[in-house]
């Protein structure tokens, strides 16, 4: 009987023990680590997968498909649980995602290196440039001006950047296969359709030496379209490019087709 | 005699959503890491005692990825298991179960496999049999006479869970974290039983409670409880008995905590129908029961359990 109540015991303490949370990260010194985080970029329509040259339907019994999907995202920037912000270098601030450079599950990777280590809790970055850094001219573009030329984002210098570029083809009840060219910009300084979005992260994002966490973020195409505001092909939305009344209204769209889906801490 | 048993239910491990490089948010404690789990049956349907050795095969099906249309893999799990049930006295027993995994997922004609020793577990039970009550009789006078059992027994189990399967944390980055032989976690094993075994029919029930605890990596799953029902009946011959089974068992899963945070779509529930049949000779007790899902909601659904077989053999105690 005392081998049994021992046994019972013992098997009872092994478990008040191990069951018990520690929470000893809590007062663990961050200062000077810095670390990398890696920003997944994930394109899809609605619940699914973005893919090119597949028909996806939207409003109005219109439907698409695109067989060019970039945006420009730049601004990238980090806020801590005590509210710290860390911007990452403006200089190499300025992305072109590129659905053509996704890995084989469909991601456009960013990877931000030198981020300061800290518990991070929101991201907030721009799609497309702002007037600050088209301000620079030219010359202070640094390397993302070629990139942008290369990939098709310019107009030319002075009617500036394109922050998406959808090409592709749509139908509609009395139209089959048109093309559809979505290249809405700001227009020089004339017309400013740089947005920002704020994103809370679902988990707390840790920055350390070793880690280097990962940020999923889906960007659901179908909100251009079918957004803040609903537009139809029909109505005109089909060629959208420097149209003061157009572009305001896909750059808001554009702006809410993102969120995080889910962090990486491993 | 008789009375006492436990549940024998075929597995459950749902789970193990798998995902590769891409995708490693989702992540149970199902996998083969919890082969040992209340809803797989701590025992043989008849006899209290024995030792011998189990065979489970699972398969899953699961989404490697965040969409609608993400690729599926496939998941098998082999798993090895001695498994005891030994008597300390007339009130006391213990189970232990010493599992060997070996784990393959498919995905895009690649095959990954892991295989190893799992995590030990062993529980130690107190039996409540219940008793006919003696009949008031003034002529009876011989209260030397063995009490009469009822057939109705309770059994109340305390146990842990070992991390003696390896966690390795470099698979919650590159493979599904469910994915693993071992949760590198002490865990805590509440149980309550109900056993009834008449002439004819018996029936085992059983609800246990797996407190999980944290692993080294800071990572843990979430508490578990497993129930199972099951009703046998017994069809004797000189020679054998046979026991033909069918039952109901499920899993109720928490989410898995990280960091200190709760993983979004890593919990789930999954219930389970199964059937199957002892047949005992001599000292021996052979058993086989297949089980399919009939309801499961794991991970988001990110992860579907397709089937689960077990075979058995025991040598009574």
């Amino acid at each position: 009987m005392k081998l049994i109540k021992y046994t019972f015991a013992l098997a009872l303490c092994a478990l008040i023990s191990s069951c018990s949370s520690d929470d000893d990260n809590n007062n663990e010194d961050l200062t000077g680590q810095t670390g990398s985080v890696v920003l997944k970029f994930d394109n899809a329509v609605g619940d699914q997968d973005f893919i090119f040259g597949t028909t996806y339907n939207k409003s109005n019994n219109e439907s698409f498909q695109l067989s060019t999907l970039k945006y420009i995202i730049s601004n990238v920037r980090v806020k801590d649980s005590e509210g710290n912000t860390f911007m990452f270098p403006v200089e190499d601030n300025a992305f072109i995602i590129n659905e053509e450079d996704g890995n084989n599950a469909g991601e456009i990777w960013v990877v931000l290196d030198n981020i300061d280590a800290a518990n991070y809790t929101e991201i907030t970055f721009g799609i497309g440039i702002d007037q600050d850094r088209f301000a620079l001219g030219a010359e202070g573009q640094g390397d993302f001006l070629d990139m942008a030329t290369d990939e098709g984002m310019m107009w030319s210098w002075a009617a500036g950047y394109k922050f998406v570029r959808f090409d592709g083809t749509f139908s509609t009840t009395s139209l089959t296969d048109e093309p559809l060219n979505i290249h809405m910009g700001s227009v020089g300084t004339s017309l400013d359709n740089y947005k920002e979005v704020t994103l809370s992260l679902p988990n707390t994002v840790l920055v350390r030496e070793s880690k280097t966490p990962e940020i999923h973020i889906v960007a659901d195409i179908s909100k251009v379209f079918d957004g803040v505001t609903s537009v139809n092909f029909a109505d005109g939305y089909d060629q959208v490019h420097t149209d003061a009344q157009k572009t305001p209204v896909i750059a808001s769209n554009v702006q809410s087709m993102f969120m995080v889906h889910h962090v990486h801490n491993d | 005699m008789v009375l006492s048993s436990i549940t024998v239910n075929a597995n459950t491990c749902p789970l193990c959503p798998e995902n590769f490089r891409t995708e490693t948010f989702l992540d149970c404690d199902l996998c083969g890491c919890s082969t040992s789990s209340g809803s797989f049956g701590f025992g043989t349907l008849s006899n209290a005692n024995f030792v011998g050795v189990r065979y489970i095969y699972q398969s899953f099906e699961s989404r490697n990825g965040i969409f609608e249309n993400s690729p599926k893999s496939e998941e098998t799990f082999n798993t090895y298991q001695i498994w005891a049930q030994v008597p300390i006295n007339n009130k006391f027993f213990i189970t232990a179960n010493v599992p060997y995994q070996d784990l393959t997922r498919r995905f895009q004609g690649r095959n990954e496999n892991l295989n190893g020793l799992g995590d030990i577990s062993a529980i130690g039970w107190y039996k409540l049999e219940f008793f006919k009550r003696r009949k008031l009789d003034a002529s009876d006078v011989n209260y030397n006479s063995p009490k009469e059992s009822s057939g109705h027994s309770l059994q109340f189990g305390l146990g842990i869970k070992l991390p003696t399967g390896k966690f390795e944390e470099a698979l919650t980055d590159n493979v599904n974290p469910g994915f693993q032989v071992g949760t590198g976690s002490v865990d805590g094993i509440f149980s309550l039983g109900y056993n009834y075994g008449g002439d004819r029919i018996g029936v085992n029930t059983l609800m246990s409670y797996y407190l999980k605890g944290e692993n080294k990596n800071e990572y843990q799953f979430g508490n578990q409880l497993s129930y199972s029902v099951n009703v046998y009946t017994v069809f004797s011959t000189d020679k054998m008995n046979i026991m033909p089974f069918a039952g109901l068992s499920g899993d109720v899963y928490d989410s898995i905590i990280q960091y200190g945070e709760t993983l979004a779509d890593t919990d789930g529930d999954i219930l389970n129908a199964s059937i199957g049949s002892e047949l005992a000779i001599e000292k021996f007790i052979f058993g086989v029961s297949y089980t399919l899902p009939v309801n499961q909601n794991l991970f988001g659904d990110n992860v579907e359990s397709i089937q689960r077989f077990s075979v058995y053999v025991n040598f009574a105690l």
